[in-house]
């Protein structure tokens, strides 16, 4: 269908330019236009996904950039998210530049690098002596393809947990205090949980995304892999990792957490927080503002860290990037370095409250610290500040074995269908034949 | 060009107008050649190469055939599809002809049953995807019913967690996918019980035979064309299942519901692997053909045609 309107809508410019080219005969030559004003605006496009509201902050912030700089024009490109991805690689697939937007939001980075689409900004960053250090530690590693810089992060994910302050009064239990451990939070999970007579969980103490896990494994001083850019080994089955899989999959089959199938088809951590289904999620701060909308009575805490074990956080965000292709790469760097900085692009989307900003100077600015709810915004610096790599791969083949092995594999331990150590023995076998396969460490 | 009429000159085969018939069929056969065959071609081509975003990277040779060989993910797919198969094809087959026979009965507001039998195939797969999703969910109506039936029965009985567990995914998606496409099953059926000449059934009657003998030795090979077709029609469908896992399960839990073409496309979307994606997909082109094939030669066992 989208097919067969593209080609009427291209029927009906055909005639149009047929029937102009007819008329250019006949008419004077007077209304030919001259050559471009030495001044005139040249036109970048800037393409992004996200909601009807996230497309309304984003078309804020280019008439902010425009207004600060009449000289360069945006023209937006915009697709909601399950499209987006497939639409810009067939833009950048055909090479044309004349289509191909020159500023992107991207996830993950290294992979689209290693396709050669997009532009290496490493001279841009040192022509323009644009500051790097003021990203959040490990974050800008999630952009970089064989150490070179490919994008600028737009903000951090930083999970924390947020709790529901009712549902901790009525059980008794103290709000969570910054240095909690394991143990204090399985106490006061313990306490949360609500059974029915049958033993079934009616109130979870905790809902967490499976997704979640790497935090678990890297507090307890476990890993993925041993080299994330590099990796020659899997490293699941050593004992801090699989510590730190066994005490998400416990909390589970204590009835403690839900299980993320359940999760999945409860609605997801937003829905079971406001219905008081569960009494804390583990999530990044994009819940912020819905828990807010709905009056919730709640705040956030940094997660519990495991005795012995360390604070820790996964560096990630999605990321502006050039294309390679682009033709106005001068305006393009313009832009994406307003876009990234104290007073252009970060302030204006972090005081939308859309996200937690990349720059640690903006982050510790007015315009996070708000008296907004939730009180606690020290948790999030404190989360933020543990920063690090250890989350996901940075090459380009991490979504396929992310996507294809290791999330399939949990999917059983989370489900209670393996045990811990079995589960993760099956996974590393298969990420290490992955690994061989494509010729890692390379 | 004047039309001339004389008598049987349109069915006369008249070279000197073969150009006019090319000149009609041009625009969708320059259609097939650029959408189809180009693309089949290229998609051939590209399986044998190293293949990225942004095109042709380098021969691979059988390389990314080897890949999914060694690739147990693949098998996986290729092992869900196989039990989509082996369970959706007969499933539906026998569904669709007992509600036709049902349907082809002389009662009051038959139109309006099988108007309402056949409403799930115009009825967007998401929107019955959604609505499947709750009624299979771990506390939803179709475990609370289970539930009341096996405690009825005094059944000890652990309600099956139909999407999030790797024995039920599967299942969900069969269901899912019955409820979505019985309807056509139905319908084509319908169309073929009313093609079976009244005069059979009479002369069968007269010779003794009883209702189930009828449709034992009148009916069914009677309809045997259509059951041949129906039959190479699902199982071509059930080896192309997209939308139902995709919709219902997204492949999971653990790659469990995963069909073939699913992996195709996470191949060709998310992976940016499209040597790999065409690769599967001629994978599957090779069983679609062979399994046909041998469908086509096996029909002369079954397949009964009144004209021979």
């Amino acid at each position: 269908m989208q097919l067969k309107g593209k080609i009427g809508i291209g029927l009906i410019l055909l005639v149009f330019a047929v029937s102009l080219s007819a008329c250019a005969g006949v008419a004077p030559q007077a209304a030919a236009p001259g050559a471009p004003a030495a001044g005139e605006a040249v036109t970048i496009t800037w393409a992004f996904w996200g909601s009807p509201e996230e497309k309304a902050s984003h078309e804020r912030v280019a008439a902010a950039f425009m207004k600060e700089h009449p000289e360069i024009k945006i023209d937006i490109w915009h697709q909601p998210w399950n499209d987006y991805f497939t639409k810009i690689q067939a833009l950048w697939a055909s090479g044309d530049p004349k289509v191909i937007p020159d500023v992107a939001f991207l996830w993950p980075t290294p992979r689209y690098a290693a396709e050669g689409v997009l532009e290496n900004l490493d001279p841009y960053i040192e022509a323009s002596g644009y500051d790097l250090n003021d990203y959040w530690p490990g974050l800008l590693e999630s952009a970089k393809y064989q150490g070179s810089v490919y994008g600028l992060p737009r903000d951090i994910e930083v999970n924390i947990i947020y709790y529901n302050k009712d549902m901790f009064d009525a059980a008794g239990v103290p709000y969570p205090s910054e240095d909690w451990t394991w143990d204090d939070f399985l106490a006061a999970a313990e306490k949360l949980t609500q059974k029915d007579a049958n033993g079934m969980t009616t109130v979870y103490a905790l809902a967490a995304e499976g997704g979640k896990w790497p935090k678990w494994v890297n507090q307890n001083g476990g890993a993925i892999f041993d080299d994330y850019v590099n990796p020659s080994k899997c490293l699941l089955t050593e004992p801090a990792s699989v510590g730190g899989i066994q005490f998400f999959a416990d909390l589970m089959n204590n009835g403690y957490a839900m299980r993320p199938a359940d999760l999945n088809q409860a609605g997801g951590d937003a829905a079971v927080f406001m219905s008081s289904q569960a009494a804390m999620i583990l999530q990044n701060t994009s819940r912020v503002s819905a828990f807010n909308a709905a009056g919730m009575n709640y705040d956030v805490a940094p997660a519990p860290i495991p005795a012995g074990g360390k604070r820790w956080n996964g560096a990630g965000g999605a990321a502006w990037v050039m294309s390679s292709a682009s033709d106005n790469k001068d305006a393009a760097w313009t832009f994406i370095r307003w876009l990234q900085s104290d007073g252009g692009g970060q302030t204006i989307y972090t005081q939308a409250g859309e996200i937690f900003p990349a720059l640690q100077s903006v982050a510790n600015s007015p315009a996070f610290m708000t008296d907004q709810p939730p009180a606690n915004k020290q948790a999030i610096i404190i989360e933020a500040g543990a920063s690090d790599v250890g989350g996901f791969g940075y090459f380009p083949e991490w979504g396929e074995l992310s996507g294809s092995i290791i999330g399939p594999g949990l999917d059983l331990i989370w489900a209670g269908e393996v045990d811990v150590e079995t589960g993760l023995t099956n996974i590393c076998a298969q990420v290490d034949q992955f690994l061989a396969e494509r010729g890692y460490p390379k | 060009m004047t039309l001339r009429t004389p008598p049987c000159s349109l069915f006369r085969w008249r070279p000197d107008q073969q150009w006019e018939g090319y000149l009609f069929i041009l625009p969708s056969f320059l259609g097939f050649l650029i959408f189809i065959v180009l693309a089949v071609l290229m998609s051939l081509g590209i399986s044998f190469s190293t293949w990225g975003l942004t095109g042709f990277r380098g021969v691979a040779g059988l390389a990314n055939y080897q890949q999914l060989w060694r690739d147990p993910v693949f098998w996986q797919a290729f092992g869900n599809t196989a039990f989509y198969i082996v369970t959706i094809v007969p499933m539906q087959l026998a569904l669709g002809l007992t509600m036709a026979v049902g349907l082809n009965q002389a009662i009051r507001g038959v139109t309006l049953y099988r108007l309402i039998y056949f409403m799930p195939v115009v009825t967007t797969i998401v929107a019955g995807a959604i609505v499947f999703r709750l009624l299979l969910s771990t506390n939803g109506p179709v475990n609370q019913w289970l539930a009341a039936l096996f405690g009825a029965l005094d059944i000890p009985f652990t309600p099956p967690n139909w999407l999030g567990s790797s024995q039920f995914s599967k299942w969900s998606v069969v269901i899912l996918t019955l409820w979505k496409n019985t309807g056509f099953t139905m319908v084509v059926y319908l169309a073929a019980l009313q093609g079976v000449p009244k005069e059979l059934y009479d002369a069968a009657h007269t010779d003794g035979a009883n209702a189930w003998q009828r449709f034992r030795h009148v009916t069914l090979p009677l309809i045997s064309p259509t059951t041949f077709f129906l039959f190479i029609f699902q199982m071509i469908g059930a080896f192309q299942l997209f939308t139902e896992p995709f919709v219902m399960t997204q492949g999971g839990p653990a790659n469990s519901s995963l069909s073939v073409v699913q992996y195709i496309y996470l191949a060709a979307f998310r992976d940016i692997r499209m040597d790999k994606a065409a690769a599967m997909a001629w994978v599957l082109f090779v069983f679609i053909f062979a399994f046909t094939l041998l469908q086509n030669f096996m029909q002369k066992r079954w397949v009964y045609y009144e004209s021979e």
